[in-house]
């Protein structure tokens, strides 16, 4: 930041001022260089987003309510809604453990269970679906199984779950490892030897330390949750009304050529979207150091084996 | 409470930490666990603590085994080298918590916990600060909160891990002799670990001196000092000036100072004679081992001289120390002719033994 280069050095005496000033680049080379992001920023960025909203309210306010309140676009939001209820809730609960486990204690299979908890990012979310095709589906393994005791998974509300579950996996225990690997045991260990239980130290004390941290990973994972496409495009099988998520609603909307009613749906995504990001600045601002989490465990205060 | 440790050994994969300790501290005591860094001293406290739990070995705890207790069960209040306090809770809540946390038949009373922590924060003289965040208060005040959150529990022993390691020098001695009233106070048994000889030497009262996993020395300050048991602890606590041993006609030499008194058991030619800065005795040059003075630095009331003696190389000069008064009075500067004469040395055999303290 060349200002605050040139604000520093107003203390020091004129000559040396001078001396230390930075070359400035030309005026039209900065604006350029400005211009250039401004423009890169408002093509990718800011324009789909207005085009989203424009098409949405294309036709007028109450074309876009009547969108919104269609019965069917109405079941999509519920059911998207009931499935990120579902999934961040047991995704927090799993996070959390696995995080736990995995910074507080060793054993044998830590480094598997690592790459484990990243294999959702690095699978394509397509290829996460068929997993359950393949193993919940009519010609799946336990395919025969599931249609003796007439219970649906594929193409149902369990498949769409279970997919979600599984893509979103990784976001909060990702969020929690480098966290609560760079706080160290000691807090957990003076709670210990203070009599706290096992649950006593958890709540009292782990859980304070990563409050933050776990907020973050939830509002991730959340959105992940909600926007979810491709996975659960395999495994829902489009029944309207029944297993469209928001997601899918607008696509098909989209292949209908209703352009208003899909932006319509699509804007309400888009709001969300909005909305995590502007948490998720305020919790950066709150707690700068999970800016970083992710790259750099900070003061890491591993005990030395003496 | 007494602790005793009976062949205890821990291994953190290939790296042995502790290998066959077997250690008595009787109850009251206050004993140092002292050695260099990777030495095992925090893994043996935290063996006692119930932290780690040792691959072979016994924890006796007045006699009963308590090798597999838990942490939570061995009434053991432990003081954390970075002090661990909570964040998230004042210096108050730090220090209730142990009482909070108890059972609910165990547990005080609401307002008989709050007179305890308030009590226990005057004691350690942060009754002002109970309402202050742990990054609000300084290293020494954090310390302080940190013993008496550790005090709050009623434990009938005080384990501390480098309890004055990170705080400055003038804290760290107010510290010290605060810890020693205290101990002497209350009466609990205290173990802790420090790699400051002097610390040990100043606050306990006998001093475990561990090197590689074992332990070299055991004994009262005083005597390990003067008595050291193996060249490891000679050049551990305090400074010592190393001169190799020849051997001529069945006599030790360092330079033409007969030692042999010392050297009882040397036949070996590569002998190492220790002798530290306040045993060399300075007198006029014909009196002693003709040596140059190099350099003379004043530190307090005591002043350390860089000497050259003949025929020891110019770069690895020895260190002896005179009085203020005595520095004054004969005005020693660079070049002056002295004679060396030890009060004292002791010759140990070099091989098998580390020039060097090791570091982990």
């Amino acid at each position: 930041m060349p200002s605050h280069i040139i604000g520093a050095t107003f203390d020091l005496p004129a000559v040396t001022s001078q001396a230390r000033r930075p070359r400035r680049r030309p005026r039209w080379g900065r604006l350029l260089l400005i211009a250039a992001a401004l423009v890169f920023l408002g093509l990718f960025l800011v324009l789909p987003l207005l085009v989203v909203f424009v098409q949405a309210l294309g036709k007028g306010v109450v074309a876009y309510f009547g969108a919104i309140s269609d019965p069917m676009a109405w079941e999509a939001i519920k059911l998207t809604l009931f499935v990120a209820a579902t999934a961040v809730p047991l995704n927090l609960v799993f996070g959390v453990a696995a995080a736990w486990a995995i910074a507080k204690f060793e054993f044998r299979g830590k480094n598997t269970l690592i790459t484990l908890i990243d294999l959702p990012f690095a699978v394509s979310p397509v290829i996460a679906g068929l997993i359950f095709i393949l193993l919940f589906g009519a010609h799946g393994w336990f395919g025969g199984y599931l249609r003796a005791h007439h219970i649906r998974v594929v193409f149902a509300l369990p498949g769409i779950v279970l997919a979600t579950l599984f893509v979103t996996f990784p976001f909060i225990a990702r969020e929690l490892i480098p966290v609560m690997q760079a706080q160290g045991k000691a807090d957990e260990e003076s709670a210990l030897s203070l009599g706290a239980s096992g649950w006593q130290t958890f709540w009292r004390v782990t859980l304070p330390n990563i409050r933050w941290a776990l907020l973050y990973g939830v509002l991730l994972c959340n959105a992940r949750a909600m926007g979810e496409f491709g996975a659960v495009s395999v495994v829902s099988g489009h029944v309207r009304g029944l297993t469209n998520t928001m997601p899918l609603q607008v696509e098909i909307l989209y292949n209908e050529y209703n352009h208003t009613a899909a932006f319509a749906v699509a804007s309400l995504l888009a709001m969300l979207a909005m909305l995590t990001l502007a948490a998720k600045s305020f919790l950066e601002w709150r707690q700068p150091e999970l800016r970083h989490a992710v790259l750099q465990p900070r003061d890491r205060t591993s005990r030395e084996h003496t | 409470m007494s602790i005793a440790l009976r062949s205890v050994a821990k291994q953190f994969g290939e790296f042995a930490a502790v290998e066959n300790i077997n250690l008595d501290v009787p109850t009251g005591a206050l004993m140092a666990l002292l050695g260099p860094s990777g030495c095992g001293k925090t893994t043996l406290l935290r063996i006692i603590a119930g932290l780690e739990t040792p691959d072979e070995g016994q924890v006796l705890f007045d006699g009963r085994d308590a090798t597999l207790w838990p942490v939570r069960d061995r009434k053991v209040g432990f003081v954390f080298q970075h002090y661990a306090l909570f964040r998230h809770m004042t210096a108050f809540e730090n220090v209730a918590f142990g009482l909070k946390v108890k059972p609910r038949r165990e547990r005080p009373a609401a307002a008989e916990i709050r007179r305890k922590a308030l009590s226990l924060l005057e004691l350690v003289q942060l009754g002002w600060a109970g309402d202050r965040y742990p990054a609000q208060l300084s290293g020494g005040q954090r310390q302080r909160v940190a013993l008496a959150r550790a005090l709050a529990v009623d434990p009938d022993v005080l384990l501390l891990d480098e309890p004055f390691g990170a705080l400055d020098s003038q804290v760290r001695h107010e510290l010290r002799r605060w810890l020693r009233r205290l101990h002497d106070e209350l009466h609990f048994t205290s173990v802790f670990v420090t790699h400051d000889q002097q610390e040990a030497i100043e606050v306990a009262d006998s001093i475990v001196v561990l090197n590689r996993g074992r332990i070299e020395q055991f004994g009262v300050p005083g005597e390990i000092y003067d008595l050291p048991a193996s060249a490891f602890v000679h050049r551990f606590l305090g400074q010592v000036n190393e001169l190799s041993v020849q051997l001529r006609q069945g006599r030790a030499h360092v330079g033409p100072l007969d030692i042999s008194l010392g050297a009882v058991a040397t036949s070996d030619e590569k002998s190492v004679a220790l002798v530290r800065p306040h045993e060399i005795e300075i007198g006029p040059e014909a009196a002693g081992w003709p040596a140059s003075v190099l350099a003379a630095r004043v530190i307090g009331p005591i002043v350390r001289l860089l000497l050259c003696a003949e025929g020891q190389p110019v770069n690895e000069p020895l260190e002896a120390e005179i009085s203020r008064e005595r520095y004054e009075t004969e005005r020693f500067q660079a070049g002056t002719r002295v004679g060396l004469r030890f009060r004292r040395w002791k010759v140990y055999p070099s091989d098998g033994v580390e020039l060097t303290p090791t570091t982990a």
